[in-house]
């Protein structure tokens, strides 16, 4: 054994910054560790990327053919409901790398460190937004690319940022917290599908929720997501929607959802990792 | 002797997990600078201990203060004042060794040149110099646990606890890891290890404290713990199951036997070593019962349980699965 021997002592510790400063300076950390991951687990980010790019090509040259959406082309129909879609399956992907990193215990090592607990758990919630952030990017890219034309002001892309960055948000403490509670990010990742699919298909994503039957049709207009594709729809191509207060008003109705989503989630999944100590 | 002097003191520390008590009524001290084991066979509660003492997993009921703080009012202090390394390696599996000991010195308060240097020094000093820049996820078991080990390492800590640190490490592994616990002890560096070898403890721990089934079933030396267990064996495995009744009776006037039936195996105290295998082998022959094995060996973790508990170990693997089932769902 050769380097065992060589043993030069360690810097000193620098004083410990107040709590505020730490709190800041560990999410920062713990963001980078996240961001500075994705590059070498291509695979993770197939959920924000290939999928919808495939949603895209599927709806748009497939059934597009099928579905005629009086007054505007397909694409205009279409792109906004991915968007709304892309957020909504942002849950799935929060949810899998929460569980994964839970399960793993890299999370036990971040929480045995003298590292404020909030910080671990912000941490989660915003790298797993940056990733989504991509993820959208890439969508809106290929969808102009196919002929998507947003009718947008500066005041109304500003709007649309907002809202996707707070539908984001929601829907990320969402995943986090389902994440914590599934501890398989396989039983998370068909959880995730089994919940967000059928809810993202019944939201006017790719058909209009008007002409859908008695039944999906309640639901659809009920739908949190049908606020969420609705805003966005309306936001970028000026198209009224209606059926239910909700869709007669999708900016409010999907604000209302999201801070309900932050209200319930965030506290029960800081809870829950406070309550992990009981474990 | 006061709590200043102690690294851990515990208090009729309990952990229920619904209606299963993995920790009851547990009471151990660790003085500064001893190392001490905390030994038991799989399912024991070793795990759940050091958990409570990490501030990862709370008491249900009881106490216990790790280097003066209390690991549920205190927790904050308990943390900087420790350092866990588990049974699984907990690193980030998508950076490599280096980033993730830069990364953990970062998280300690360091800044980004010392965390860097914190890290060269590291490196450097667990040998793990050869596969720094690759992934955590492309390691092998005994690199990940040495990169580990020193990801535990980034400040001295004044207690340093090691989750059976030795369990399925090659060779090369097992001499860093040694090698490094023995320079920290070396430098005052108080140990709690957890181990399922006997022999590991006896080595390195000033005092072992015995678990069976969340208890604390013995403490002592090693050589206090010792000669309670006795110290060299006898097996004598029968070929068969006649045999084995045959040579029960046979040797049960002149030793107080114990008995595996399912392995059909005798085995029998020998202090006197080769002289008692020599008797032992004397006598089997003298029945003319065909046996598969006769052999001399040391104590093993069984044979303590049997010494201190009076029946054989009977938590295996499942057990594990259980109580750490019960941990993820609790």
């Amino acid at each position: 054994m050769t380097a065992v021997a060589v043993a030069g002592p360690l810097p000193a510790l620098p004083a410990r910054a107040n709590r505020a400063r730490r709190y800041l300076r560990e999410t920062a950390l713990l963001v980078g560790r996240s961001l500075q991951s994705i590059p070498r687990v291509p695979e993770r980010l197939s959920d924000v990327t290939i999928q919808p790019v495939m949603f895209t090509l599927l709806f748009l040259y497939v059934f597009g053919s099928a579905i005629h959406i009086p007054g505007m082309r397909y694409q205009d129909y279409l792109l906004p409901g991915l968007v709304g879609q892309g957020l909504a399956f942002g849950v799935i992907g929060a949810g899998v790398a929460t569980s994964t990193d839970f399960a793993s215990g890299v999370v036990d090592r971040f929480r045995s460190l003298p590292v404020t607990r909030l910080s671990v758990i912000t941490a989660q919630v915003l790298g797993q937004m940056l990733e989504q952030v991509l993820g959208m990017l890439i969508v809106v890219a290929i969808g102009l690319g196919l002929g998507w034309h947003p009718h947008l002001t500066a005041a109304k892309l500003f709007e649309l940022v907002g809202l996707i960055l707070l539908g984001l948000l929601a829907f990320t403490w969402f995943g986090v917290l389902l994440g914590m509670l599934v501890r398989s990010s396989d039983a998370m990742q068909g959880l995730g599908f089994a919940i967000m699919l059928p809810l993202s298909f019944l939201a006017g994503t790719f058909v209009p929720i008007a002409g859908m039957r008695e039944v999906p049709r309640a639901i659809g207009e009920w739908d949190p997501l049908s606020s969420l594709v609705a805003a966005v729809r309306q936001v970028c191509q000026g198209t009224p929607s209606s059926g239910s207060w909700q869709l007669d008003h999708p900016v409010p109705a999907m604000v209302c959802w999201c801070l309900v989503m932050i209200g319930v989630c965030a506290p029960l999944a800081l809870r829950r990792f406070r309550k992990m100590n009981t474990v | 002797m006061s709590e200043v002097d102690l690294a851990v003191s515990t208090e009729g520390l309990t952990k229920r997990f619904g209606s299963f008590s993995a920790v009851e009524s547990f009471d151990f001290t660790v003085e500064r600078g001893t190392v001490v084991a905390l030994l038991g066979p799989n399912g024991a509660g070793k795990t759940t201990i050091v958990r409570m003492l990490a501030t990862l997993s709370e008491p249900t009921s009881g106490r216990a203060v790790v280097c003066g703080h209390d690991v549920v009012a205190e927790a904050d202090a308990v943390r900087s004042v420790i350092s866990l390394t588990g049974q699984f390696a907990a690193l980030e599996a998508n950076l490599t060794a280096r980033e993730n000991l830069v990364l953990m010195a970062r998280l300690r308060g360091y800044g980004h040149p010392a965390a860097a240097c914190v890290a060269a020094t590291l490196v450097e000093r667990y040998d793990i110099g050869e596969f720094q820049d690759k992934l955590v996820k492309r390691l092998s078991g005994g690199q990940r646990r040495r990169v580990d080990l020193a990801a535990g390492l980034v400040t001295q800590p004044e207690l340093l606890v090691l989750d059976e640190p030795t369990t399925g490490l090659d060779p090369r592994s097992r001499q860093v890891v040694w090698a490094a616990v023995r320079e920290l002890v070396a430098k005052g560096v108080t140990l709690l290890l957890t181990t399922q070898y006997l022999e590991e403890a006896d080595a390195l721990a000033d005092k072992i404290v015995f678990m069976d089934r969340g208890r604390n079933a013995a403490t002592g030396t090693p050589a206090e713990l010792r000669a309670q267990i006795g110290d060299h064996r006898v097996d004598v495995v029968a070929s068969d199951a006649a045999g084995f009744e045959e040579l029960v009776v046979a040797l049960s006037s002149s030793f107080k036997l114990t008995l595996a039936p399912e392995r059909r195996t005798i085995s029998v105290p020998a202090p006197r070593e080769a002289l008692d295998l020599s008797t032992v082998t004397g006598q089997v022959v003298a029945t003319g019962v065909a046996v598969d094995e006769v052999g001399l060996r040391r104590p093993t973790l069984d044979d303590a349980f049997f010494a201190f508990t009076g029946s054989p170990a009977q938590l295996g693997a499942g057990q594990v699965e259980v109580d750490e089932e019960m941990e993820l769902s609790a």
